[in-house]
């Protein structure tokens, strides 16, 4: 029983994981909090419903087309409503009422498309659970886990090594410098928008398996992801992976003993808990204002 | 006529919450993605004085406002010390975490299923007095040393530190005074709807305020009450458009942040002094036409 | 001894941006930092005011331990400053922006916050004439309700001497108050600085690179390069000082370079 909790709390915190990192790679590169991450983890998901249902096609393939289309949703939204923002250099403030309004944006296309009707999600396995010597063990979480942790090493190697990565921390780092060295800056935004994106697509999926059926409100899960973006550290990437771990795992085990209503009270009182030990967060530095 | 005061009340019950959320935003520069969770509180709390335990209307709302800002002090707290960014996840958890126990407290609040069987106590000439109120004090926190520091603040923690602002307790004022006007636009709410259920209170709601804060104007208390008529009437007025008025209402929305950054009005307030100076100008400038 | 800052130390993420700083000011005195950029001079400041605190090393304000102080306490207890690099707030008047420095001073409560209570208008009333005065002594007065971005460069950096005279300061803390003034705008500072610490017998210390300044002033200067102190003493002392020659005016031809 224990392991199969801790599996479950595994997968559970690597979807968590995809959808703060995908919120930490923007917060870390633009500083603000991206609302319409929800709304567009909601509206990838029903790409990916569409396109299953249309096609027939298996996990994979569905999920490349969701993350493609999801990476351009990203795009579409860095342009339409925070290019000028940062081009005018705004205040948060902006981004803020910005953020929450494409979001309402995302959500009500949605509405307009699906309603608020229930779907039932295609279950892409013909073997719904699995045994490992005395466990059963549902197939989607360990697929769930599975890719979630490739696609995150992906993306870590892809930050760590890569040319591209290495703008994306320049300019998170400080945007000026990172002009005038010479990195196209609008580029490298866009460029994490689209990670984000495709991140927050394969999330989206990623939930409409996992709870079988998919709403409009898919996208008020995202809600774990700042969490745990929180617990680990705003803005920071490995942080987010970790506290979105450790989120899905202590949610896992609470829901065990106490039931899945009480969820979203004992995640936000591990979040309090967390900010009065360590406000920082796992992986963050106590950032001090420049005077 | 029945409907159009119904949105006449209803605009005016906003008119409070926005309010609320104009002395948290536009004057403290804080976020919350929660302020509706409190406006659930008020309406609940109130609610359950009033239906289940049988108190009078009048300290029922007294109350709940009260018991609002208890558990803003608490939400508050972990926050008022931290970065900016952190006050919107955590109300914004706070509001999800809420949900869930009005969902699940089925004795005490209905559920998902609602809370009904508010007696009918409120009725527009209450709700107009009330949010005339409100915005008047609204208006003269944002001239006392509250307001003030509020705005220091906002735009510079660190030189308002320097100048012996308490950042942390001044956020806290600011946080806990809109709590109460939120959580009275709840008491008002369920007492002229009769009726209320866990999804009206969701971050969405918050999200409004804050949209209809800006849209009026950067920090104009005028602009924000302003837009608070245009889009609670806006999306009435669009009905015939259906599902399309929320798109609608969002490109709207999109299009004064990327062409009109300053929101609608900008900082300028209806005041006499102000006023007189619109007029002034205006005559100056026909004088000159004239002249040419 | 008014202030008295005993070898603090202050490291930022292995950079010692301040070692081993000592320095004692007095009532009446005028105390200039000079050095090169970089050199860690407004870490000093930042210590001294609680923006940050000191990794170690003590800071005595009239004899009162105000080391480990939240920010805002030590402002109230009399140290006031001014910055760098202008911080005035946006969003409010010249008269607001040094009513601000009043407000946390000001004595009505929550209730006469959202109420015109009597004891409000008359707190606000007492504030305002302090701003006036203080406005007037600065040479601000014809500007009160300008917005502050309106004003010229100069101007900015008196409207930040008027906020921070307004904190009612022990220690007066003028971080560059000459950076981008003319040669007339100078002169009429250093008038300024005089006056005030004549009139008001403040304990007043200096970070400036305009040397006329500094060493027309200063009672006392303590020059610093690498975050260590390199020479203390009267103007002419420090001028002779040969570990000072050397790193200030080395540290000039690099910027000249």
């Amino acid at each position: 029983m224990a392991i199969q909790l801790l599996l479950n709390g595994l997968a559970v915190g690597s979807v968590y994981a995809l959808i703060a990192t995908g919120f930490a790679l923007i917060f870390s590169i633009l500083k603000f909090s991206n609302f319409s991450h929800g709304a567009l983890m909601t509206l990838s998901a029903f790409v990916g419903y569409f396109v299953s249902a249309g096609t027939g096609w298996s996990l994979i393939p569905v999920l490349i087309v969701s993350m493609l289309v999801g990476g351009l949703i990203g795009l579409f939204g860095e342009f339409v409503a925070f290019r000028r923002i940062t081009k005018r250099n705004s205040a948060t403030f902006y981004y803020f009422v910005s953020s929450i309004t494409l979001g309402t944006f995302y959500e009500s296309i949605v509405t307009i498309i699906v309603g608020a009707g229930y779907f039932v999600y295609p279950m892409f396995f013909s073997k719904p659970a699995i045994w490992i010597g005395n466990f059963v063990i549902q197939t989607s979480s360990v697929v769930m886990l599975g890719i979630s942790a490739i696609v995150l090493i992906i993306l870590v190697f892809v930050l760590q090594k890569t040319k591209m990565g290495r703008a994306l921390r320049a300019v998170s780092y400080d945007r000026d410098t990172a002009y005038l060295m010479g990195i196209d800056v609008f580029k490298t935004i866009s460029i994490a928008f689209f990670i984000s994106g495709a991140l927050g697509a394969l999330a989206g999926v990623f939930l409409g398996i996992y709870n079988y059926t998919l709403t409009a409100q898919l996208g008020n899960l995202v809600v774990k992801g700042f969490i745990a973006s929180v617990i680990g550290g705003l803005g920071s990437i490995s942080g987010a992976v970790f506290g979105a771990v450790l989120l899905g795992l202590l949610e896992t085990i609470l829901i065990f003993f106490i039931g899945s209503g009480y969820a979203p009270v004992a995640t936000f009182l591990i979040m309090i808990l967390f900010l009065f030990i360590r406000p920082q967060g796992i992986a963050g530095k106590s950032v001090q204002e420049k005077a | 006529m029945q409907f159009y005061l119904s949105v006449l009340t209803l605009t005016l019950i906003t008119i409070i919450g926005v309010a609320g959320v104009y002395v948290l935003t536009s004057l403290a520069g804080m976020f919350s993605l929660g302020q509706a969770a409190f406006m659930a509180i008020g309406a609940y709390a109130s609610g359950i004085l009033v239906v289940k335990l049988n108190w009078p209307f009048l300290p029922a709302a007294i109350l709940a406002v009260l018991i609002s800002v208890i558990i803003g002090f608490f939400v508050g707290l972990p926050t008022v010390k931290l970065r900016r960014d952190y006050i919107s996840l955590v109300t914004l958890g706070f509001g999800e975490a809420l949900t869930a126990i009005l969902n699940q407290m089925t004795g005490l609040t209905g559920g998902a299923a609602g809370f009904s069987g508010f007696p009918k106590v409120i009725s527009f000439p209450i709700v107009l007095v009330a949010a005339i109120i409100c915005v008047i004090l609204v208006a003269f926190f944002k001239k006392s040393k509250y307001g003030r520091q509020c705005i220091a603040l906002k735009g510079d923690e660190l030189a308002a530190k320097a100048m012996g602002i308490n950042v942390p307790k001044v956020k806290m004022i600011a946080f806990l005074f809109s709590v109460a006007l939120v959580s009275l636009s709840g008491v008002l709410y369920a007492f002229y709807v009769t009726y209320v259920d866990p999804t009206l209170f969701g971050w969405k709601l918050s999200g409004e305020w804050v949209i209809m804060n800006f849209f009026g104007g950067v920090s104009s208390l005028t602009g924000s009450i302003l837009s608070a008529i245009i889009l609670t009437a806006l999306p009435e007025m669009l009905r015939f458009l259906s599902d399309f008025r929320m798109v609608f209402y969002a490109v709207v929305v999109l299009l004064v942040l990327n062409f009109k950054p300053a929101g609608l009005l900008g900082t300028w307030e209806l005041t006499p002094k102000n006023v007189k100076k619109l007029f002034q100008k205006k005559k100056e400038g026909t004088h000159a036409s004239s002249g040419k | 001894m008014l202030l008295q800052v005993s070898n603090i130390s202050k490291n930022f993420g292995g950079v010692q941006a301040t070692k081993d700083f000592s320095v004692t000011v007095d009532k009446g005195e005028i105390v200039g930092i000079i050095g090169p950029n970089g050199a860690g001079k407004t870490t000093i400041f930042n210590v001294i005011s609680g923006v940050y605190t000191a990794d170690e090393g003590s800071i005595l304000l009239s004899g009162q331990n105000v080391t480990k102080l939240p920010q805002h306490e030590i402002t109230k207890l009399g140290i006031g400053r001014t910055f760098q690099n202008i911080r005035l707030f946006k969003g409010l008047s010249i008269i607001e922006n040094v009513m601000c420095a009043f407000d946390p001073q000001s004595k009505y409560s929550f209730i006469g916050s959202i109420i015109p209570t009597p004891k409000r208008k008359a707190e606000e009333k007492r504030g305002k004439e302090l701003c006036e005065h203080y406005l007037e002594i600065v040479g601000l007065k014809d500007y009160i309700n300008e917005a502050p971005e309106n004003l010229a460069y100069g101007y900015q950096r008196r409207l930040e001497i008027a906020r921070a005279l307004m904190c009612n300061p022990k220690v007066l803390l003028l971080d560059e108050p000459a950076a981008g003034l003319n040669p007339t705008e100078v002169g009429e500072l250093t008038e300024l600085i005089l006056k005030l610490s004549k009139d008001f017998g403040f304990a007043t210390m200096l970070i400036e690179h305009r040397l006329e300044l500094v060493m027309g002033i200063s009672h006392k200067i303590v020059v610093q390069n690498f975050g260590k102190t390199i020479g203390v003493g009267t103007p002419k002392e420090v001028q002779n000082n040969p570990a000072v020659i050397e790193a200030y005016l080395g540290a000039e031809e690099e910027d000249n370079a």
